[in-house]
């Protein structure tokens, strides 16, 4: 039986947001994944902030993230709950009609032996109270 | 004009991490400094600038303790890794610009309170970073895994290569008397360890360890009248592209750049300042926090081709006598890790002909910060 991989506990985190974070979390509570886009030239920008990297404005527009891909990863092991070990797999998910923006995110209920760069991934969410962090699985 | 020199060198002894205490981190770096005046052979109140390396020192407390008179520069390079050779590049400026005549850089760390590895974890707690934490990403280890992992994809990169990296850092911290880890290791044990971060296993991660080093710079005139043969600084770099930005805490950089070391523009800016080609330099000093990001530095400073650092290493061409001997030290992997600094130690050691894995008759040496976000940095080094 292959490991299946799961997710840092979110609740033991806890999710700090600023002006320029909180649409993300906003659209994630309604368990919609949406990326930030410059208003006026529609260059994607991550991580989130207040300024356009092409042309400095600080209009964004919030637009669905689209099909995701993974474009790395690698496993690691954290202790969990009752002396047991999880078996976490921190990836770099990559959305291609998203201007190729990638983020980090843990890739969940996949065994071990299935995961492969280029894989097309599945959203799922990791969730605690209001925070919902998007997680993926490959099928 | 006038050109900067290295003229002394001082460290404490190497400490597996925490083993340093009860000194201070400050008593060490005050260990060092005296160390390094005393090598160039100058008093410690004839230094009047001080660079660090990284983390903003507290210049007051040194001067305090030393007893330094007066400083007419001091200067801070910022970053997490990838700026130590900077330290060189600032120092040089003040020298050449009559801004300082002695000038001290120092760079030291401690474990005792923090370790470096999980040093995301407290780092990533903002707003911008908080995926990492929520996806598992606890440490410059686990994202430049996702680099090497890449690498392994795009390029068909073996662990036997990262493994080779190990081995050679081994087999020259055996005759290295301040090395942490000394003891050879097998093909066969490097695949038996359970891996900490896919596809790295603890063989590839750097040591944990306390200690400081520091270095005088000065003009190349007053070097020649001290106690040391001069190595000069020949070219010295720091800065960076934005195309590998924040590295590791943000891993958006465009894909021909992301399996890389993030120095080609730092190479590009050392060779042209040094009017010489990578078959120029006779040893190279690297960063090597984890082992297959030295394999991509070798590609970046154009020792072998993109995406064939791999085969490079395995072909024997890092190890005493190759193509390119790297960090006959025994590097961060095998002998000791102090960001960077021990990496310059050894260039100047080697250029005065006085290395424990001495390259024979060697020029020029490549000293590099680590692959980490930007500033990066990098020195070549020489003596004539
Ligand atoms: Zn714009």
């Amino acid at each position: 039986m292959a490991d299946i991989t799961s997710a840092p506990d979110v609740a033991e985190i806890g999710i700090p947001k600023d002006q320029w974070t909180e649409p993300f979390w906003q659209a994630t509570a309604l368990g919609e994944l949406t990326l930030p886009r410059c208003a006026s030239c529609e260059t994607y920008r991550w991580p989130p902030g207040p300024f356009c990297p092409s042309c400095r404005s600080q209009q964004v527009e919030w637009v669905p993230a689209g099909p995701a891909i993974l474009y790395s990863y690698t496993v690691v092991r954290q202790p969990a709950a009752g002396g047991e070990m999880k078996v976490i797999a921190p990836s770099l998910v990559e959305f291609p009609e998203a201007g190729g923006v990638r983020i980090v995110a843990a890739i969940v209920d996949t065994p071990l032996t299935s995961l492969a760069i280029g894989a097309a991934l599945t959203l799922r969410w990791n969730s605690s109270g209001e925070d919902n962090v998007p997680v993926f699985a490959i099928d | 004009m006038t050109k900067a020199a290295v003229a002394g060198v001082g460290s404490t002894p190497y400490y597996f991490r925490g083993e340093s205490a009860p000194q201070t981190i400050f008593e060490l770096i005050g260990k060092a400094v005296m160390a390094a005046a005393e090598d160039a052979g100058i008093a410690v109140t004839d230094i009047d600038g001080l660079v660090f390396y990284s983390y903003g020192f507290d210049a007051a407390l040194i001067v305090e303790q030393l007893g330094i008179p007066e400083l007419t520069f001091c200067a801070v390079v910022g970053g997490v890794g990838g700026g130590s050779a900077g330290v060189l590049d600032l120092a040089a400026m003040a020298v050449e610009t009559g801004r300082a005549k002695n000038v001290v850089c120092i760079g030291a760390c401690q474990q005792i309170d923090s370790r470096y590895g999980t040093s995301l974890a407290g780092l990533a707690t903002t707003p911008q970073g908080i995926l990492s934490l929520t996806a598992g990403l606890v440490g410059p280890g686990q994202s430049l895994a996702l680099v090497a992992q890449r690498h392994m994809h795009k390029y068909g990169t073996r662990r036997e290569a990262f493994a080779e990296v190990v081995m050679a850092s081994r087999e020259y911290a055996q005759t290295r008397p301040e090395a942490i880890r000394k003891r050879l290791i097998t093909l066969d044990e490097y695949f038996a360890a359970p891996l900490l971060a896919n596809p790295l296993s603890r063989y590839d991660f750097c040591i944990e360890s306390d200690a400081a080093l520091a270095f005088l710079v000065t003009s190349s005139e007053r070097a020649a009248d001290m106690r040391q043969r001069p190595v000069n600084i020949v070219a010295a770099a720091h800065g960076g592209s934005r195309d590998w930005g924040r590295a590791f805490f943000w891993l958006n950089m465009p894909d021909d750049v992301f399996a890389s070391a993030g120095a080609a523009s730092i190479a590009e800016r050392l060779y042209g300042q040094a009017g010489i080609s990578p078959d120029d330099i006779d040893v190279a000093l690297f960063y090597d926090h984890f082992s297959p990001l030295v394999i991509m530095q070798l590609e970046d400073y154009g020792f072998c081709k993109r995406g064939e650092g791999g085969p490079f290493v395995e072909g024997g061409a890092i190890r005493p006598g190759g193509a390119i001997p790297v960090n006959p030290h025994g590097g961060q992997l095998s002998e000791c890790y102090v960001i960077g600094m021990t990496q310059i130690r050894e260039a100047v050691e080697q250029l005065r002909g006085t290395a424990i894995n001495q390259v024979p008759d060697a020029k020029l040496a490549l000293v590099t910060g680590g692959p980490a976000p930007i500033p990066m940095s990098g020195a070549i080094l020489g003596v004539s």
